[in-house]
C-alpha cells in the first residue's frame, strides 16, 4: 500500500517507524526543512520539502498513486486543506486528518473527510466505557488469594439479551450465571430462566476470565 | 428565519472598508475577527456589530448570525482559512452568496465556483499593471 505522511513531527517519526515493519511503501512531504532532513537521513524513504497545503507540492510527490493520505501538521485547518485537496483533487481513496480541537471533528466529516481522529475525543470515549462497566459490574472477591471472584453485572434495559432465556444466550465459557436476584426472591438460575430488566447477576468466575466477562456484557449493552 | 444580514469575516483593510460601506447603505453588518485590534479598521460610520473569535469555529459563527446571513466575505490574511470558512458557510449553514478572497489562485480548484466567487488580488494587481503599461507604451509611440 502507499502511504503519504503529510506534515508533523514526533507523530511521523513515530508512524514512519511502526509502518517499516510493515511492506507499506510510504513517502513523506514535510514543510519543516530541518525536520525533513532529519527524516531523510534517518528513514530510507522518498522525503518532499515543502508545504502539502500547496496542490503543487502534493503533485510533486504523486500522490494521486496514493492509497493512503495522512495529514498529521499540527495546525487544523491545514490538515482540512491537504485532506480536501488529497480527495478531491487527487482521488486518493482514504484520507486520515488528525485534528487538535476536538470539535473539528464533526465539523470536518460534515464536509466530506472520512477519518478525522482527534486524542481528546479518544481520551474521552475511554473514560466512559471505563464508566459505563464500573456503573454496571461490581467484583467481589470470594477467597484471599484472589483465585476465585464475583462479578455483579446489574441488568440495563439496553442490554440485547434482555427477556430471552438463559439456555439461548451465547456466554462466552466459563461462565456461569450464580444467583439472579429479583424482588421478591433471589433464583438459582437454569436454563428456563429468563434474564429481565433490574435484575442482578452474580457471576463466579476467576481473575483471568473477569474481564471477558466484562467485555461480554459492555458488547451487549 | 429571513437572511438579511452581511457577514464580513477578517477585519483587514479590504474585509473593514466593505463592511462600513454595507452598514453606510443601512444593511445589518457583522463583523468577526480573531482579535479585537482589527475592528479600528472600522470607519466611525459603521453602525454593526462585532464578534471577537475563531470564524472556523460553528459556535462563533452563530454569535455572528450566520444563520442570517444573506452574503458573507470571507477576508482573513490566510487561505487555507478563508476556504476551510467557506466551506462550512456554504455546506453548514448554505449562506446563499459567498465572497473569498484567495492569494493563491492556484486554490480556487478546491472551491465551488457556482455557489462561491472569489476575489484574487493577483489577477487584479496583473490586470492593473498591464493597463498602465499599456498605456505608458501606447505613450511613446
Amino acid at each position: 500500500m502507499k502511504i503519504i505522511l503529510a506534515g508533523g513531527h514526533l507523530e511521523a517519526d513515530f508512524i514512519i517507524n511502526e509502518f517499516k515493519k510493515s511492506n507499506h511503501q510510504i513517502t513523506i512531504i514535510n514543510p519543516d526543512i530541518d525536520f525533513a532532513k532529519y527524516l531523510s537521513a534517518h528513514h530510507d524513504l522518498p522525503v518532499f520539502a515543502g508545504d502539502p497545503t500547496k496542490i503543487y507540492v502534493l503533485d510533486d510527490a504523486q500522490i494521486h498513486e496514493a492509497d493512503v493520505f495522512i495529514a498529521l501538521s499540527e495546525n487544523d485547518t491545514d490538515n482540512y486543506i491537504m485532506s480536501v485537496t488529497a480527495k478531491n483533487l487527487f482521488d486518493v481513496k482514504k484520507v486520515v486528518c488528525l485534528v487538535r480541537n476536538p470539535n473539528n471533528v464533526q465539523v470536518f466529516k460534515s464536509l466530506g473527510i472520512d477519518r478525522v481522529i482527534n486524542a481528546t475525543n479518544y481520551l474521552v470515549q475511554n473514560i466512559h466505557n471505563d464508566a459505563a462497566i464500573q456503573q454496571l459490574s461490581r467484583t467481589i472477591s470470594l477467597d484471599d488469594d484472589d483465585k476465585i471472584i464475583v462479578v455483579e453485572i446489574q441488568v440495563q434495559p439496553t442490554f440485547s439479551f434482555l427477556n430471552q432465556y438463559i439456555k439461548d444466550i451465547h456466554f462466552p465459557t466459563n461462565i456461569n450465571i450464580s444467583c439472579v436476584f429479583r424482588d421478591p426472591l433471589p433464583i438459582i438460575p437454569k436454563g428456563d430462566t429468563m434474564i429481565k430488566e433490574g435484575d442482578k447477576l452474580l457471576i463466579v468466575t476467576t481473575p483471568v476470565e473477569k474481564d471477558k466477562v466484562v467485555r461480554f456484557f459492555e458488547k451487549n449493552s | 428565519m429571513k437572511r438579511n444580514k452581511f457577514v464580513v469575516i477578517g477585519c483587514g483593510r479590504f474585509g473593514g472598508q466593505v463592511a462600513t460601506e454595507r452598514s453606510e447603505e443601512g444593511m445589518q453588518v457583522i463583523v468577526v475577527d480573531a482579535h479585537e485590534d482589527s475592528f479600528r479598521k472600522l470607519h466611525e460610520t459603521f453602525a454593526g456589530y462585532t464578534e471577537v473569535g475563531d470564524a472556523t469555529q460553528l459556535e462563533v459563527l452563530k454569535r455572528a448570525l450566520i444563520e442570517e446571513a444573506e452574503y458573507v466575505l470571507i477576508s482573513t490574511n490566510r487561505d487555507n482559512f478563508n476556504i476551510l470558512i467557506a466551506h462550512i458557510c456554504d455546506q453548514i449553514f448554505q449562506v446563499p452568496k459567498i465572497y473569498i478572497r484567495l492569494m493563491d489562485s492556484e486554490k480556487e480548484k478546491l472551491i465551488n465556483k457556482e455557489r462561491i466567487q472569489a476575489i484574487y488580488p493577483y489577477k487584479l494587481s496583473l490586470d492593473s499593471f498591464r493597463n498602465l503599461f499599456q498605456s505608458d507604451v501606447e505613450d511613446r509611440s
